[in-house]
């Protein structure tokens, strides 16, 4: 799948369908995990360009699973961008602290989130 | 210190009444040693006077005792004396006499004696020498002069002198020891006075400046934020001791007053954080369904736009989900003006009389939709809530019932879920229970609390606000009921409401 792929690590059914489609409609490859643990193994595996992290997650939460991968060499260098409804500054802080590189407040403004994907792609080598 | 134990005022008052007692005694002995010396000088006065008479007498006695021992030897000239030489003598003579009887006015009771001797001495020979001065011109019989009469007198006079002098030696002795005694005395006195108002005077200050240096440690350790410190009141009496229980009294109630108004303020900072969290809670539970609506949304437009064929299933379920998000935010937004009337105390409560068996009834069939959408049946138990009336809030009653019941269908699939109704002890019970998911210990501790769910993947996967069992647990207690969980993972829940059935 190489870097292109975008992984999106998302709980809520309803929104990880909707926004899985509107990332394939905007010609991106999507994979995606429903929980923290999935999410790192899934970076380890898949090596993804960019991931989008929610941070209420069951069995391992967005904030501690960025902090693992931030802890592992093999994965460190993916960027994430969280993606969460908590949309307090000091949220937007916890997730930069834990080792975001950007930060989405939901309901999303998916042009914004677009650009910003394809931001972190470019800077890779795709 | 006795001081110590003194009001202020007392200690004023002692002081002044020792002042005032040194002093009076200070005039006592003056006044004393002021009489003792005019008694000298009275003394004196006496002494000198009875000295310049006795002189007198005895000089005159010599004088006449002369004259008459010269006229006597005259008298064998036969010649007469004349009548202004007699009557000179007789002059002289009762001038003698004057002399006497001042003398014996000086006299006292320890001279009288020696006195009465002289004086009778003197007179019997002053009569005499009258007698000799009357007859002395009668050749006749002329009067003889006795041998010794003038020496007796002028021995007694010697004697009543001598006796004259001791007394006032000794008078005089006695008047010299009282005077250095009084001088003595008042050197003493006044020195005493001197060193012992000295020393109550500082006493005084030295107790007084302890008792206000304590007041002042006092207010000094209170006014730097020991407000625990109080003043020892049982180390003074009095004023200060008053004061220092006033300020005592005032430290406590102050002390009272900064812990309620702590108090307060801790409750406040908690009921702000509390407020805060809400918000922040509120915020997060609008984006979720929100971000469907509008991801959905933008999407169908899209979709609609690329001129492409399009897929009437998957638009109808799009159209659906975005529909039920819509649905899941209106009921978030009711259940929070629910809660947040509660939490402001703005909630009613009308109570009414209605049948419970009938409310049971008619929101199980409200919800058979909901019931049938995950293939569970209903059992009903209500015999013994169907023939009374209970009085409480009915739309309370039926939310609380709507919310366990809606949860419960959500939780179970294929299962039974079993309603009842009894009216017992006072109190309407209502159960019910599901054969469903169940929940662990933790979440059942938990589940009670606003936006909470047993499970964060919860409201996706069965919907739900998070605020159901919070406005149920919250109504209960607004009807003066309580509502009661038991529950095992994989096996079921139970959810036990006991209401009264007439206002409390």
């Amino acid at each position: 799948m190489g870097n292109s792929a975008v992984l999106l690590v998302e709980d809520n059914d309803i929104n990880r369908d909707m926004l899985t489609r509107r990332l394939k409609r905007a010609g991106l490859t999507v994979i995606n995990a429903a929980d923290g643990v999935s999410a790192l193994e899934m970076m380890r595996e898949n090596q993804p360009g960019v991931v989008l992290m929610d941070m209420t997650l069951p069995i391992l939460d967005g904030w501690e699973a960025t902090q693992k991968a931030k802890e592992d060499p093999a994965i460190s260098e993916i960027p994430i961008i969280a993606l969460t409804a908590h949309a307090m500054a000091a949220d937007k802080e916890r997730a930069m602290t834990a080792g975001c590189s950007e930060y989405e407040t939901k309901p999303i403004d998916f042009p914004v989130l677009l650009a910003k994907i394809y931001q972190f792609l470019e800077g890779s080598d795709v | 210190m006795i001081t110590a134990r003194l009001g202020l005022r007392a200690r004023l008052y002692l002081a002044s009444a020792s002042i005032l007692m040194l002093f009076a005694f200070n005039v006592a002995t003056h006044l004393w040693g002021s009489y003792a010396r005019s008694e000298s000088v009275m003394a004196y006065r006496i002494a000198t006077e009875a000295t310049g008479l006795v002189r007198g007498i005895q000089q005159g006695l010599a004088t006449e005792h002369q004259r008459v021992q010269v006229l006597a030897a005259l008298r064998e000239t036969n010649a007469p004396i004349r009548a202004t030489q007699r009557d000179q003598a007789n002059a002289e003579l009762a001038s003698i006499s004057d002399q006497l009887r001042a003398l014996g006015g000086l006299s006292d009771a320890q001279t009288e004696t020696a006195f009465r001797e002289f004086y009778k001495a003197a007179s019997d020979l002053l009569d005499e020498w009258v007698q000799f001065y009357r007859n002395y011109n009668n050749s006749r019989s002329p009067t003889r002069l006795s041998a010794n009469a003038y020496d007796t007198a002028i021995d007694s006079l010697r004697t009543l002198a001598d006796q004259q002098n001791a007394v006032a030696l000794e008078r005089s002795t006695v008047i010299d020891n009282t005077i250095q005694l009084t001088d003595r005395i008042t050197i003493i006195a006044f020195v005493s006075s001197i060193t012992i108002t000295l020393v109550l005077i500082l006493t005084l200050i030295r107790t007084t400046n302890a008792s206000l240096f304590r007041l002042r440690v006092g207010v000094e350790r209170f006014g730097a934020g020991d407000l625990t410190h109080r003043i020892d009141e049982n180390r003074d009496a009095g004023e200060i001791a008053n004061l220092a229980q006033t300020f005592n009294e005032m430290s406590a109630s102050l002390q009272t007053a900064m812990s309620d108004l702590n108090e307060a303020r801790a409750d406040a900072e908690a009921a702000n954080e509390a407020k805060s969290m809400f918000l922040a809670n509120v915020s997060h539970e609008l984006r979720t369904p929100l971000n469907a609506i509008i991801g959905y949304s933008e999407m169908l437009q899209d979709e609609l736009g690329d001129g492409e064929s399009i897929d009437r299933d998957q638009f109808h379920h799009d159209l659906t989900t975005i529909i039920f998000s819509g649905r899941q935010l209106l009921a978030l937004i009711n259940d929070i003006l629910d809660l947040s009337k509660i939490e402001t105390g703005k909630m009613s409560v009308s109570v009414e009389p209605f049948n419970a068996a009938g409310l049971v009834v008619q929101v199980c069939d409200a919800l058979s939709p909901l019931l049938a959408q995950n293939n569970n049946k209903l059992e009903l138990d209500i015999s013994g809530a169907q023939d009374s009336e209970v009085e409480s809030d009915p739309a309370k009653v039926q939310q609380i019932l709507t919310n366990l019941f809606s949860n419960a269908c959500k939780f179970t699939k294929n299962g039974v879920i079993t309603v009842a109704a009894d009216i017992r002890d006072d109190y309407l019970h209502l159960s019910v229970a599901d054969s469903g998911i169940g929940m662990t210990e933790e979440q059942q501790a938990k589940v009670f609390q606003a936006f909470v769910q047993a499970d964060s993947k919860t409201s996706v996967n069965y919907g739900g606000t998070g605020l159901g069992l919070a406005i149920v647990s919250n109504f209960c207690d607004m009807l003066g009921g309580s509502v009661e969980l038991s529950s095992t993972p994989g096996e079921g829940s139970r959810f036990d409401v006991s209401l009264p059935i007439a206002p409390m």
